[in-house]
């Protein structure tokens, strides 16, 4: 008798939970169903929608996944020699300075030319981004980064093969006085 | 045993008038305190300037609002003063916060020009500077200080962040731990906290300039974080996602992320990190124990 009446308490609650959660899971699921097919909708067809709404209320918010201009490009290299180069400039600055020579010289023109055009570059790319000064401005600007640094290295090389060179060049420079320097 | 109980009952007589003595002095003071300030101290009025935007004002531009709170009347954070000011003064101000405990990152602000959770911010109740509120640097505002963070969620989503295997179909996912030994999980440590408030993606300038390809400091951390895990097998893969110019390379080590963290964790070290494993100066060391033991 007891055991019975267990029994059919259990089956009552049971199949009240199994209404009971398909009643409440049914109309949840499909609202879910419903708002993220519409969200995918608009996530994957941004352009027809806004075309057919209002073209010009288009927000620049960035929903697509961010690996977009460079993915392909690798950048490891390039950062590694960066670092070779910020450090050796530690060793070839002094060297230059303590035994001038054409080679040291030509080093620290090398070292120091490149080692400002990767940092101007940065700036370019940072500051003169295509979504701030358009699309010309940014390739103009690196060239004529590309063309200062070339003609600084060249003008350097042609000082350090007909002149007295960089090191020297640069000691003579602050060896300069002032006509008030020379009375005294 | 007769002596026993007498003792009992001795003790419970004594600790229950003790007890009495107690309340009674406790309710004294309690009565004493609660009655003086409010008497006795003026009103200490701290001025909070806050952005507002409403986007459904067509037209209108940004602006600041002043609002006077009576500090005497609410509690120590900036946080508080917030909820004060919407419950009782402006109803329409909106932000975003939920635990108040600087565990959820819902309510990072910039707050007297610090990225910081509101939640865990002390007003400066005696300095007689209006203190400014605004939403988080350079994301796009939906309303008042509430940013649009979708395209962080996005490029969190892109670093997937989730154990990954090799050999999924051969362990029995689910049913056994993966083996890691206490030095291995200490690498974690520092990394695991971060609560994805975004204070530090929104304080690095390289973020505010290349949002849609710099990854930002927060979610390379969770790269990293995911990178140096000795239980993920997925680290070449994970590495050569961030080869690119921009995603890891767009760090210039400013360190504003470090400076302004609420938490205390280091995401410049992070990336750092990243950058000596993409380059070869590191390596992920092999696993001290073998991660999947248990799953033979």
């Amino acid at each position: 008798m007891l055991s019975t009446l267990i029994l059919r308490g259990a089956a009552r609650s049971n199949a009240a939970n199994m209404i009971k959660s398909t009643a409440r899971l049914t109309p949840l699921k499909a609202y879910c169903t419903i708002v993220a097919n519409a969200q995918r909708q608009a996530l994957t067809k941004p352009l027809a929608l806004t075309q057919k709404v209002a073209p010009i209320a288009v927000r620049g918010i960035a929903v697509s996944a961010p690996k977009m201009a460079s993915a392909g490009s690798n950048h490891t290299s390039l950062w590694t020699i960066e670092r070779v180069v910020s450090a050796g400039l530690l060793a070839v600055i002094p060297a230059a300075f303590l035994a001038p020579s054409q080679v040291l010289d030509a080093l620290l023109a090398i070292s120091v030319v490149i080692h400002t055009h990767w940092g101007v570059e940065a700036m370019v790319v940072d500051y003169m981004r295509p979504a701030v000064v358009g699309n010309i401005l940014p390739k103009v600007a690196h060239i004529a980064l590309i063309i200062i640094s070339v003609a600084t290295l060249g003008g350097l090389f042609y000082f350090i093969k007909n002149d007295v060179g960089l090191a020297n060049g640069i000691k003579r420079f602050w060896a300069i006085k002032g006509k008030d320097a020379e009375k005294a | 045993m007769l002596v026993n109980e007498a003792r009992q009952v001795l003790s419970r007589a004594s600790s229950l008038a003790a007890r009495h003595q107690l309340r009674a002095i406790s309710n004294t003071t309690q009565v004493e305190q609660q009655a003086k300030p409010k008497e006795a101290l003026e009103p200490q009025i701290k001025k909070f300037e806050i952005y507002r935007w409403n986007p459904d004002n067509a037209g209108e531009k940004p602006f600041m609002q002043t609002y006077e709170v009576n500090m005497r009347e609410c509690g120590p954070m900036v946080l508080d003063a917030l909820i004060k000011i919407k419950n009782e003064m402006d109803p329409t101000l909106t932000f975003r916060r939920s635990c108040r405990e600087g565990i959820c990152g819902s309510c990072a602000m910039n707050i007297g020009g610090t990225n910081t959770l509101a939640c865990i911010s002390k007003i400066d109740a005696t300095s007689s500077k209006p203190l400014k509120v605004y939403p988080l640097p350079h994301m796009y505002v939906v309303r008042d200080l509430v940013p649009d963070m979708n395209n962080f969620y996005e490029q969190y989503k892109n670093i997937q962040p989730w154990l990954q295997r090799k050999n999924e179909a051969g362990e029995q996912k689910g049913k056994a731990q993966y083996l890691q030994s206490v030095e291995d999980r200490s690498k974690l440590d520092g990394l695991y906290e971060c609560i994805l408030c975004a204070c530090c993606s929104t304080s690095c300038p390289s973020y505010w300039w290349n949002a849609e390809k710099y990854l930002g400091p927060a979610v390379l951390m969770q790269a990293y974080r995911w990178i140096i895990d000795s239980r993920d097998e997925n680290t070449v893969e994970r590495l050569s996602k961030l080869k690119d110019p921009f995603s890891v390379y767009r760090c210039h080590t400013i360190m504003n992320c470090t400076r302004t963290c609420p938490k205390g964790l280091n995401p410049g070290r992070a990336i750092a990190e990243i950058k000596k494993l993409l380059s070869g100066l590191a390596s992920k060391p092999a696993p001290k124990l073998e991660t999947a033991a248990l799953h033979k």
